[in-house]
């Protein structure tokens, strides 16, 4: 399903993110990336994204070089089969909820219908409904997570990726997120969560957990 | 699916210009009113040129004065049978005209002195004439005079007083309305022998003798020939008047010139903070949105639609309010400006008129540069990576 061959990322300034890669995800794996900050977790899952490109190597997913697709198209992959949880949710803060979980929805311009039909389904399944015209600013932390894993889900993405989902959510709200996790799980998404949150090392549904220390896979 | 426009992508772009109100207000209320101001300039510039070379097109095509120390003094009618000999001239005319001064209202009544026997070279004069006989001691008073002589009581008749401190009392006969062809308000039309009592001219003068002549490119020649047989006297020619009404208004023209350009250094003050680059939120903004599936193309277009919706209505606004200034409220103030002293056009009402060549400059110097600039710093920062961007 999603492929990394000898990977390596090296940003501006010559700082080295990761050192040459190889890894690979199966369809309806759940996987757990685990390591310290500035291990390389988040680069990896950038690169699976296609929303940056290795310096070396070549990322696969469901078949398509990522890597070396251009821009738009990368953008049309990501936008048909990637679904994206970010620590700081990446919410449009003076927009909805409902504004916001349709945000990925926006370019492809369905039928009205259509568009109600699935943010009915996102709002019910999130615990949202009484919160789709509130301003996702005027949300408490669960409620924004919940509203970000919804925009993530709108499009039925096969993969979620997901970057230190529960660093801002107290236990509660990190074991609600779990939840989330494994109805999506049964759905039979492939899930990478990037995390230092010892609550994912030992859960049931997480298939594989790979430790990631200085770019390097141990 | 409706593949021409994207409602959805509309109504984020009105979003986002809704989440930053404020500054948006202010963008549109600055270019309404360059836009407004600009284009009233121009409409009020453009109605008077072409207002005025309406009006000269109804001069005669050479004028001949006397001179006398410096000053027009009286001219022999006579001349104009003599002129009227010379090869190429169409017609010839004495005209007796001039104003007087009704000091009670400390304003100027302008006398127009006809035949009723000979056609006049004014079009509006003879229109006038089909319309009205005139006997001695008549006249015909237009609208604006009218008022203000029945202000005075003069409702049936006027007396002039002439120089020597006689009165010359004048029956109202009837009254015309003014219109762009007159150039004077307060008109009063009379015959000449009359005109003549008032202003004390002897049996046989005029004020001047006005020529047509019958082929447009003969008109510099016969001025010449006409200087020949009259050495002493001064040749006017209607395309002279022209260039000297143009020079007057380009140099109020001029003085809008800098308006205009104040005006453009503002807007451009706000084009360059625009394409001076976008504040963090939005480029996380941007970021974001391709993140989660939005190409190049569909971010550019949503700051498309914000560029248009903003600019394209400041511009309409400002265009409204132009229309509004210009032909509806008959542009106070700057109409003033325009006019100044000079009182060619004193009586002038703007009329209206559309003028495409200005409504599509100012389209061109506000909209499109308005737009390229809300997209350009966008798709500096949607074609990076989203990554870094978000960074």
């Amino acid at each position: 399903m999603i492929e990394l061959l000898n990977v390596s990322k090296e940003y501006e300034g010559g700082v080295k993110a990761l050192d040459g890669i190889t890894l690979s995800f199966g369809e309806g794996e759940v996987v757990v990336l685990k390591g310290m900050s500035g291990s390389g977790k988040s680069s990896m899952l950038s690169l699976i994204a296609g929303l940056s490109k290795p310096t070396e190597g070549e990322v696969i997913v469901d078949t398509k070089h990522i890597s070396k697709l251009a821009d738009h198209f990368a953008t049309g992959f990501r936008r048909e089969n990637i679904g994206m949880i970010f620590q700081k949710y990446n919410l449009i803060a003076d927009l909805s909820v409902k504004e916001n979980i349709l945000l990925p929805l926006v370019p492809l311009n369905l039928k009205g219908g259509e568009l109600e039909k699935r943010l009915s389904k996102e709002l019910k399944q999130f615990n949202l409904l009484d919160k789709k015209d509130t301003q996702v600013k005027k949300l408490s932390g669960g409620e924004q997570q919940r509203c970000a894993i919804a925009r993530a889900n709108i499009n039925n993405p096969k993969i979620i990726l997901a970057d230190e989902p529960t660093a801002n959510l107290d236990e509660k709200l990190s074991l609600e997120f779990i939840e989330s996790l494994r109805e999506m799980k049964s759905e039979k998404r492939t899930i990478i969560i990037s995390t230092h949150d010892p609550l994912f090392f030992d859960l049931d549904f997480v298939d594989r957990v790979i430790e990631v220390r200085h770019g390097k896979v141990l | 699916m409706n593949r021409f426009i994207n409602f959805y992508l509309l109504s984020y772009s009105v979003g986002s210009l809704k989440r930053e109100k404020y500054k948006n207000i202010f963008v549109f209320l600055v270019m309404s009113l360059l836009v407004a101001l600009l284009a009233s300039t121009f409409f009020l510039s453009n109605a008077m040129k072409s207002e005025y070379n309406t009006l000269i097109d109804t001069y005669p095509d050479i004028v001949l004065q006397n001179q006398k120390a410096g000053v027009n003094s009286t001219i022999a009618s006579s001349i104009a049978d003599k002129v009227l000999l010379l090869d190429g001239v169409q017609n010839s005319e004495a005209r007796v005209y001039g104003s007087y001064y009704f000091n009670r209202a400390d304003r100027k009544l302008n006398i127009v002195g006809i035949n009723m026997f000979a056609p006049s070279l004014s079009p509006f004069i003879n229109i006038l004439m089909k319309k009205y006989s005139l006997d001695d001691g008549q006249m015909l008073v237009s609208r604006g005079a009218k008022a203000l002589l029945s202000k005075y009581y003069y409702k049936e008749y006027f007396n002039f007083v002439k120089s020597d401190g006689s009165l010359k009392k004048m029956q109202i006969v009837g009254t015309f309305q003014e219109n762009n062809k007159l150039p004077q308000p307060n008109t009063l039309v009379m015959l000449k022998s009359d005109a003549r009592k008032i202003f004390d001219y002897k049996e046989g003068e005029a004020r001047d003798i006005a020529i047509d002549v019958a082929n447009a490119d003969e008109v510099a020649f016969i001025a010449r020939k006409i200087e020949q047989l009259y050495p002493s006297m001064k040749v006017i020619l209607k395309e002279d008047l022209r260039v000297k009404y143009e020079n007057i208004y380009n140099l109020r023209s001029g003085f809008f010139l800098t308006i205009f350009i104040i005006a453009f250094f503002t807007f451009f003050i706000i084009i360059y903070d625009k394409l001076s680059g976008l504040n963090s939120e939005k480029r996380r903004e941007i970021g974001v949105l391709k993140a989660i599936g939005w190409r190049v193309g569909d971010v550019l277009n949503a700051k498309l639609y914000e560029g248009a919706i903003l600019s394209l209505s400041a511009y309409l606004t400002g265009i409204f309010l132009a229309f509004v200034y210009v032909y509806l409220l008959d542009a106070p103030l700057l109409k003033n400006i325009f006019l100044n002293n000079y009182n060619l056009l004193k009586n002038y009402t703007i009329n209206f008129s559309v003028d495409y060549e200005t409504l599509a400059l100012l389209f061109f110097l506000s909209v499109p540069i308005y737009i390229a600039a809300t997209v350009i710093p966008s798709w500096k920062i949607a074609t990076l990576d989203a990554d870094e961007v978000m960074r």
